[in-house]
């Protein structure tokens, strides 16, 4: 790691200069864009306008120049940083693995992980990483998917969109050969109603048959579907179960399980932002890439925590 | 006044199909789970030629572990013997053949074979294929025996004359069996 950031330092040098340079262009372009906005708004409370709805249309505008500002400032120095910088620490964690900043996991495997049954009208994504860890192939990648809902209003119809999922969505080959569907989803009915809430689980007609598990901590935590009640059990065996219960600890949020033709997918939900340049603080901080590592690191573990590389049964 | 007096009827009526359906159900799910042991435990038989095989050509010391382990399985496959005495045999069975696996590591040879090899992890997998089934049906047993148990639907079952089922109790060498099953790969 020391040697990676001893070769990186000139680079790192080159980009805290350039990065001061998007931060002042930007700071110039709020400068211009802030009196503009004033000025519009005086002037529209000067016409005594009806409507005071009105008075939200400068506001908009200004927010969104705003973020175009940021955007068109920074766009250059934040892709070339990914390449530049965090293309080689990703490159240094392991012998295979390969980086795409502008890629991502393909619909058609978040579609077929059937873990989100919602159609996503905007499907985007970035930081697309794949590879081989000892014995397991995998991939994974930045995803955010939306879904639209048209709303009546008085001018008219009103277009937003909600999220589906946001996080890292990531897919490895799996020890056991398997052929059905079984889905490890987070638990939200039965924790809250108990008994009445897993009878509202067997009755949920969009989902595969429930499985009832053996280890109480799993049931309240996880919802088990699978076409399978045997193949569910061969692929969650007791071990299993605590592995991801505990994989779920370390992780600190939801995370949904899909596990189809001898495959894993697991969608991990959060809201931050991973593998991103530095904007508003220095990028020749020493622990800078050492986060970047942690980052990946977390997300590759789950290969060791599940026990993934375990290869004692017919698939090799 | 009539009219209410029949609307209760219907409802009465109604849950109680609903509820004999159920119990039908749980029942079937039962005898599904314990037919796919069954199904599982025959894939663990048909392995067990080759792997006595095998194992004899290298591995002469172990010659009665592995009579031990053909005479059970005959056993086993005769088809005269009683639900209770097959899963005493099946558990022998699995006991012998967890001594046999931790017995090969003394044979460097044998471990470098490749059928062996591959016979190994089919009998790993049958194993752990085998423990699931057997969880898969102590599962639907539970559920069967606490639809028998709890109102309203015990009333209806105890009509049906529907007792409480037992469960499969997995013996204490297979458990073990698991920690040697990773020993394997260390």
């Amino acid at each position: 790691m020391e040697s990676l950031r001893a070769e990186l330092l000139p680079h790192l040098e080159d980009f805290e200069a350039w990065r001061k340079r998007c931060v002042r262009n930007f700071a110039i372009s709020i400068f211009v864009i802030i009196p503009l906005l004033v000025a519009a708004l005086i002037l529209i409370h000067r016409s005594n306008p009806e409507d005071m709805d009105v008075y939200w249309f400068p506001v908009v505008i200004g927010g969104m120049l705003i973020g175009g500002a940021y955007y068109v400032t920074t766009r250059d120095y934040r892709s070339s940083f990914k390449r530049k910088i965090i293309r080689p620490v990703i490159e240094s964690y392991l012998e295979e693995i390969d980086y795409a900043p502008k890629e991502w996991i393909s619909r058609h495997k978040y579609e077929e992980s059937k873990i989100f049954l919602r159609w996503p009208d905007r499907y985007k994504g970035e930081d697309y990483i794949w590879g081989k860890k000892g014995k397991t192939d995998f991939e994974f990648s930045e995803l955010h998917t939306q879904y639209k809902k048209t709303t009546r209003t008085k001018n008219g119809t009103r277009t937003t969109y909600h999220t589906i999922f946001k996080g890292v969505f990531f897919i490895a080959d799996f020890h056991k050969d398997f052929k059905g569907r079984t889905l490890v989803l987070p638990d939200t009915v039965e924790g809250l109603l108990g008994k009445f809430g897993q009878m509202l689980q067997d009755v949920n007609f969009t989902r595969p048959d429930l499985v009832k598990l053996e280890d109480p901590e799993f049931e309240d935590a996880f919802c088990v579907y699978s076409e399978d009640q045997v193949e569910a059990r061969y692929i969650l065996s007791t071990s299993l179960m605590r592995r991801i219960l505990d994989y779920k600890e370390k992780f600190g949020n939801k995370i949904y399980l899909s596990f189809y033709q001898s495959r894993v997918y697991i969608a991990l939900a959060c809201r931050r932002n991973r593998f991103e340049a530095r904007v508003f603080s220095s990028v020749t901080q020493p622990g800078l890439l050492k986060e970047y590592l942690a980052d990946l690191e977390l997300i590759l573990d789950i290969i060791d925590d599940l026990n993934l590389n375990l290869r004692i049964w017919s698939k090799e | 006044m009539l009219e209410i007096l029949f609307i209760c009827l219907g409802v009465l009526v109604l849950g109680y199909f609903l509820i004999y359906n159920s119990l039908v159900g749980k029942k079937n799910d039962v005898e599904k789970a314990f037919a796919s042991i069954d199904t599982l435990l025959k894939k663990r038989y048909d392995l067990i030629p080759n792997l006595v095989a095998t194992v004899k050509q290298y591995a002469e010391h172990e010659s009665s572990t592995l009579e031990e382990i053909t005479a059970l399985r005959a056993k086993a496959i005769s088809g005269n013997v009683s639900s209770e005495e097959a899963v005493n045999l099946n558990n022998q069975l699995t006991q012998s053949l967890g001594g046999l696996m931790v017995a090969v590591e003394a044979y460097p040879d044998l471990k470098a074979n490749e059928n062996f090899l591959q016979l190994q992890r089919s009998l790993n997998e049958t194993e752990e294929q085998i423990s699931a089934s057997r969880r898969a049906f102590n599962a639907a047993v539970t559920d069967y025996n606490n639809a028998v148990e709890m109102v309203p639907s015990n009333m209806v079952a105890q009509m049906m004359n529907y007792q409480r089922k037992t469960l499969f109790e997995i013996p204490e060498a297979e458990r073990k069996n698991v920690d040697v099953g990773e020993l394997f790969d260390k």
